[in-house]
């Protein structure tokens, strides 16, 4: 009890370095009096301390009673105080004083305890002392040395492990080796004391001087001498429990050494797996980048590396060539692990397939086309340049005989030039922008059909000699009051009407017009009014009879453009997704052409009638052999934007689609007497130069002459 | 009835009947995904691309096939076995009997390899087609720090370490090593084994770092089939030359790290009985007494005598090498012509490694090239003072004495001369200077648009100079570096001869552009005089180029083909723009040093 009150109050150390001093049992013997001696003191001195009070008060419980026996022992104590040393008495004036703690007599002599108890530390942390004295005053902290001063003494103290820091009482305490020994002791749960020992030598209290007999006086057994049977039982068990094989044995441990696997492999030519086995394409082989020392030029400059910054993550190239000077400095390579790993992902989630290697030219792809030198004469340059139109001209067209040309404009006018020469001929003002001319086919009648708005102009050109002319006038001369009889009889989709101004005939329509196509034969002709969503859009007009018809088919579809074929009776239609191939005699659908664009926007016929191009507003160009089958032969996506005409040479195996990006594609369009041959398709020329007008670009018709 | 449905109890058929996706295989084994990617890494069972993705395009798809193989493999029915083993186990550690965990882990069966590979390699050539991976990832793992946590053990990296030096070991005894390359990755080595060309990447020998982003499993249930594979390679390797595998080493080379030239040692000295030992001696006075023993000897003792005279004087092992190259070179029948030009290549040189240079992998490159080799240490076949040595390999200034009777050359060169199959000048490869560029062996000139270094043309040179003189001896052919002479003599490289023919074609395209040019001027004139009336076309007019028939003809091919051909004239374009890029780099570079200059 009592050294559990000094460890409480003292530092342990403290108390430790007594009991080397003295003795075991003096110091109980010394406690035991000091017990005594301070409630002595107690009783007989009036002003008790606080501290000790507690325990004095439970001793002395009766104290009357025990004063005669205690004043005799005191007595004795007395005597023995003086008898002994000095620290005792002091120990008992420290009492006397009012210290907490029953310490010993030596702690007095270090420095002022403190007397705080035991209260949390950090209420001190920022007062200048730590705490009390005995005697109330304060105990000052001591100066605290720098970490590197104390750091410098540390090291340069060999017993510096030996030293801990004492925090109630702000000193360092160094431990003797004694009581490093206890402290191991206590922590290995052994008693602490340094001279007990644990296994004292056995001392025999028995006295055997006068022992005669043996404690037993059996004789051996027999069993000592014989083997057990019962072990003779276990083993036989065991044996038999192996022969059985109840028992099993640990197999010894196999080894797994290699050995000649591919003994005898030169039978074997297939793979056991029958599906077909791909080997892993092995890694490509570094090049020079990849060098620890590559040549100069393969080292990008620092401006190159800074550029990759700026490319998409998987255009950035992903080794930079590095440059070492020596072999001894390079550095290990960081992303190994990283470029295995990924092999062996590749080896084990990729699914292989066996691509053949494209090793050609790119060339060869091309299809093997003779050489243009050959096509020749095709358009190669611009030639001549009419000029004179204020708007765009919207389609052009050559009088059968090659020598005038005609062109109609957006800006309302239709002219007639000479083609050789460039001259202007003749110039109409018709006031509504031209959709639409084209030269009646007959050599002999030189008129003009001309589309604008709902109206259709059939003009003399006043080409040709007399009896020429004579015979166009006849064809032009037509009854107005005729006209207006049948608008009595029911709506007619076509007036014919005399117009006085140009001097021809004007029908007139109820929608617009867009194109005009004439009959071989140069008399029949057809309108085609896109506008008009029932089946009246595509008409036939008769010039000789002044007469109109509407076809009596059904088209299913907005009609774009018509066009006859040019030696049968044989009538195309060609409405957005298809074309419709009519025989007019029978008045019935021989064919239904297939287009597969989205929106065709002109059509023309081969002048042998068994193919067409249809050329279509995403600018693509579909040549149809009709003796093939019934989807384009051949679909060439030409142009980057809408195709504004297509059109076949007259006699040269030619043919052209003009565009609004204002450029003219020539063609080379052989078609064979042979049906087994296909027809050869071969680009020739960019015509270029057009002006862009009027934001929609020019639109020309171009026309081969020659 | 719609096309696709299919009425119940009918079979499947087409892409949906030959193929399932991972998922229904997974459920068709009846094991979980980690094990299923196992299986497929041992039996190399890879995802098939079926026609039509029935499922969609972003599942992984399986052929029924593989999968029924699969599904009839031992291997399977093992690793079931195995983990009810661990369950075992578990269970008691968590009685805490730690005997019987103990004796359960030690007895967790073990799933047989070699029977898989036999299977996936039924020849021994297949197998050699396919060791470049396994060769690679096992020299990286020969590098990797053990680490328990990963899974890497010590024993896994020691045996990778083991099996990399033993076939480093046959290569080099069979000289079949024919190209070397440093890069910055590690150190590419070729090597031709049976008509089989193999090529593998070493790390370079520094601590390689494990990232966190990389699955180690994955890896080593690679090395898993991988270790196996290159044990029965090598033991097939061995066996063919007539040596114990595995071979035992002397411990005390084994302790210095030093397996390699242990390994080589031990099989020049155990194959020596096949070779009639009438070749002269460099020290025949020593040797005699001593070769005489091994002729009576059977092959047990062999290993014993090579562990003998390897304690004798240092220069003795040498001196046995050597003796074995000369003897060998002389019956030669097993050599092809290649194998010999690389067996003599250092059969003059006798090198000297300092300190600082990749010990391992000069200790390997020069003996495969038939040169003698020491280095700095214990138990090294000649000390660093002996006179006979010709070359001191050294990576940094020598602060020592300095030998005059030899030369002191970077590490680079060694490689540089095993590439090029000559002896190379040393002036620039000595110490202190920065090495000419070193050159990858692996990129072929032929190949059209190739750009060839300067240092490759003087290689060229000095190979050719080589053939033709008969002495192929270090340092004789300086005379021949003059490039001028050389094309006297005929020999134009063939690079520089396209590079000729290239530009003659040029200049003549040139011409006949100006040609045309010319006649189109013309024309124009005269179309000029005749119209008079007709306005002057300008130029810009109408362009008409050569660029428009390109364009014309594209358009008439199928639209796949057209694809084709773009993807080809992009891939053209990128390769040309790469040795554009080089060409001005090298312009500019010389620009810079005739400035300084």
């Amino acid at each position: 009890m009592v050294e559990l009150d000094n460890q409480k109050e003292a530092p342990l150390p403290s108390d430790y370095n007594e009991d080397s001093d003295d003795s075991d049992n003096t110091q109980l013997s010394d406690e035991s009096d000091f017990e005594d001696s301070s409630a002595d003191n107690d009783s007989d001195s009036s002003s008790g301390s606080s501290d000790s009070d507690s325990k004095s008060e439970l001793e002395d419980g009766p104290p009357a009673q025990d004063n005669s026996g205690g004043d005799s022992e005191e007595a004795e104590s007395q005597d023995e105080d003086d008898v002994k040393s000095e620290g005792g008495s002091e120990g008992s004036d420290l009492h006397q004083e009012g210290g907490g703690a029953e310490s010993d007599s030596s702690e007095d002599e270090v420095a002022p305890r403190n007397t705080i108890g035991e209260v949390p530390l950090k209420w001190y942390e920022d007062e200048p002392h730590i705490g009390y004295d005995i005697k109330g005053k304060k105990i000052k902290k001591k100066e605290k040395e720098d970490k590197l001063g104390s750091f410098l003494a540390n090291v340069d103290d060999s017993k510096n492990w030996r030293k801990i820091y004492d925090e109630y009482n702000d000193e360092v305490v160094e431990l003797t080796k004694d009581e490093i020994k206890i402290v191991r002791k206590l922590m290995k749960n052994q008693a602490p004391h340094t001279d007990f020992d644990p296994y004292p030598t056995y001392v025999d209290w028995f006295k055997w001087d006068d022992a005669k007999h043996p404690l037993s006086n059996a004789p051996e057994p027999k069993r000592r001498f014989i083997p057990s049977k019962w072990e003779a039982k276990k083993v036989v068990q065991y044996v038999r429990a192996i022969r059985n094989g109840s028992i099993t044995f640990d197999k010894p441990k196999e080894e797994d050494d290699s050995y000649l696997l591919w003994e005898d492999d030169s039978g074997l030519t297939e793979k056991a797996n029958h599906l077909a086995y791909v080997p892993a394409p092995k890694q490509k082989l570094p090049g020079h980048d990849e060098s620890y020392n590559p040549p100069l030029e393969y080292i990008p400059t620092q401006e190159e590396i800074n550029s990759y910054q700026l490319m998409y993550e998987e255009d950035r190239p992903k080794f930079i060539p590095k440059r070492f000077t020596s072999m001894r400095s390079i550095p290990a390579y960081e992303n190994a692990m990283k470029e295995s790993f990924e092999r062996c992902l590749d080896l084990y989630l990729c699914p292989r397939v066996r691509r053949k290697r494209l090793n050609i030219d790119p060339e060869s792809l091309k299809p093997k086309l003779p050489n243009k030198k050959e096509l020749k004469p095709y358009p190669i340059s611009c030639y001549i340049e009419y000029k004179g139109h204020e708007g765009a001209v919207t389609s052009i067209s050559v009088e059968a005989s090659g020598q005038w040309m005609a062109s109609g404009s957006s800006d309302g006018t239709v002219r007639v030039w000479e083609v050789e020469t460039g001259r202007c001929l003749r110039r109409w003002e018709i006031g509504e922008a031209v959709n639409c001319v084209t030269w009646n086919p007959l050599p002999g009648i030189h008129i003009l059909a001309v589309s604008m708005g709902q109206d259709v102009l059939l003009l003399n050109t006043g080409l040709g000699d007399e009896e020429e002319q004579q015979r166009i006038k006849e064809l032009l001369l037509v009854d107005s009051p005729k006209a207006s009889d049948e608008t009595g009889k029911k709506a007619p989709s076509v007036t014919w009407l005399k117009d006085d101004n140009h001097d021809g005939i004007r029908l007139r329509h109820l929608k617009t017009v867009t194109s005009v196509e004439w009959h071989r034969k140069g008399d029949y002709f057809s309108t085609v009014m896109p506008a008009d969503i029932l089946f009246k859009s595509v008409l036939i007009h008769q010039l000789s009879k002044k007469l109109s018809q509407k076809l009596p088919f059904n088209l299913r579809g907005l009609a774009v453009r018509s066009t006859f074929h040019p030696s049968r009776s044989i009538f195309f239609i060609c409405t957005k997704k298809t074309v419709r191939v009519y025989d007019l005699l029978k008045r019935k659908l021989i064919k239904k052409l297939d287009t597969g664009l989205k929106e065709a926007s002109s059509i023309a016929v081969h002048p042998g009638g068994d193919n067409l191009i249809v050329g279509s507003k995403e600018g693509k160009l579909c040549w149809f052999d009709m003796d093939l089958s019934s989807k384009p032969y051949k679909t060439l996506k030409c142009h980057p934007k809408d195709i504004n005409n297509v059109v076949f040479h007259r006699s040269y195996p030619l043919f052209a689609s003009c565009s609004d990006d204002s450029t003219a594609y020539v063609f080379h369009g052989m078609v064979y007497s042979d049906l087994n041959q296909n027809p050869l398709i071969v680009p020739l020329e960019i015509l270029r130069g057009h002006e862009n007008s009027n934001g929609r670009g020019e639109t020309s018709f171009c026309d081969i002459v020659n | 009835m719609p096309k696709h449905y299919r009425p119940a109890g009918k079979k499947k058929e087409g892409n949906a009947a030959k193929f399932v996706t991972r998922t229904q295989a997974l459920r068709l084994l009846q094991i979980n995904l980690p094990l299923f990617r196992k299986l497929c890494i041992l039996k190399g069972i890879t995802p098939r691309e079926p026609k039509k993705k029935f499922k969609g395009n972003d599942k992984t798809y399986y052929h029924v096939k593989d999968i029924a193989f699969l599904h009839h493999e031992p291997l399977l029915e093992m690793h079931r076995a195995i983990r009810v083993h661990e369950r075992k186990i578990k269970k008691a550690e968590a009685k805490k009997n730690v005997e019987r965990a103990n004796r359960l882990r030690e007895k967790t069966p073990k799933p047989k390899i070699d029977r898989i590979i036999r299977q996936r390699y039924p020849r021994f050539v297949d197998a050699l087609g396919e060791l470049d991976d396994c060769l690679t990832m096992v020299h990286l793992f020969a590098t990797v720090p053990a680490i328990e946590d990963k899974k890497i053990g010590v024993d896994l990296v020691t045996e990778c370490r083991k099996l990399a030096h033993y076939w480093q070991a046959f290569i080099a005894r069979t000289h079949r090593l024919r190209k070397t390359f440093v890069s910055v990755k590690g150190i590419y080595y070729q090597a031709e084994v049976e008509g089989q060309t193999i090529t593998w990447l070493t790390p370079h020998a520094l601590q390689q770092v494990v990232p966190d982003d990389v699955d180690i499993p994955t890896m080593l249930n690679f090395l898993q089939i991988y270790q196996p594979l290159l044990s029965f390679v090598n033991f097939h390797l061995y066996h063919s030359i007539n040596l114990k595998y595995p071979p035992m080493l002397d411990p005390e080379l084994e302790a210095l790290a030093l397996e390699i030239y242990a390994l080589i040692r031990y099989a020049h000295a155990n194959n020596k009985p096949t070779i009639p030992e009438t070749s002269q001696l460099v020290e025949p006075e020593q040797l005699e007494s001593k070769l005489d023993a091994p002729e009576i000897q059977n092959k047990k003792s062999e290993l014993r005598l090579a562990q003998l005279q390897h304690q004798l004087p240092s220069n003795e092992p040498g001196a046995l090498m050597n003796l074995v190259e000369k003897a060998a070179g002389e019956d030669g029948e097993e050599y092809d012509e290649e194998t010999k030009q690389c067996k003599n290549l250092f059969q003059n040189v006798k090198i000297f490694l300092s300190r600082e240079v990749p010990r391992e992998s000069l200790l390997f490159v020069i003996p495969a090239f038939g040169g003698m080799v020491s280095w700095e240490g214990k138990n090294a076949p000649f000390a660093e003072s002996d006179q006979s040595i010709t070359h001191q390999i050294v990576d940094r200034d020598a602060q020592g004495h300095r030998f005059l009777s030899r030369e002191y050359v970077q590490p680079q060169w060694v490689f540089d001369c095993v590439n090029a199959r000559i002896i190379l000048p040393t002036e620039n490869y000595m110490v202190g200077r920065i090495p000419p560029p070193h050159l990858s062996p692996f990129v072929d000139y032929d190949e059209e648009g190739s750009y060839v270094p300067e240092y490759a043309k003087t290689i060229k040179h000095l190979q050719a100079a080589a053939r033709k003189e008969v002495l192929p001896l270090p340092g004789v052919e300086k005379d021949l570096e003059d490039p001028q002479n050389l094309l006297a003599e005929g020999i134009i490289d063939r690079a520089a001869a396209n590079q000729a023919a290239k530009e003659k074609q040029k200049l003549m395209v040139l011409e006949k552009q100006y040609h045309e040019d010319l006649k189109k001027e013309l024309q124009g004139d005269t179309y000029t005089s005749e119209g008079s009336t007709i306005k002057d076309k300008t130029s810009t007019e109408v362009i008409h180029t050569g660029e428009s028939m390109k364009v014309d003809t594209a358009m008439l091919i199928s639209r796949k083909k057209r694809k084709l051909l773009e993807a080809m004239e992009i891939s053209n374009k990128r390769k040309q723009n790469k040795y554009d890029t080089i060409i001005q780099r090298k312009k500019k570079l010389d620009e810079a040093q005739n400035q300084s200059s």
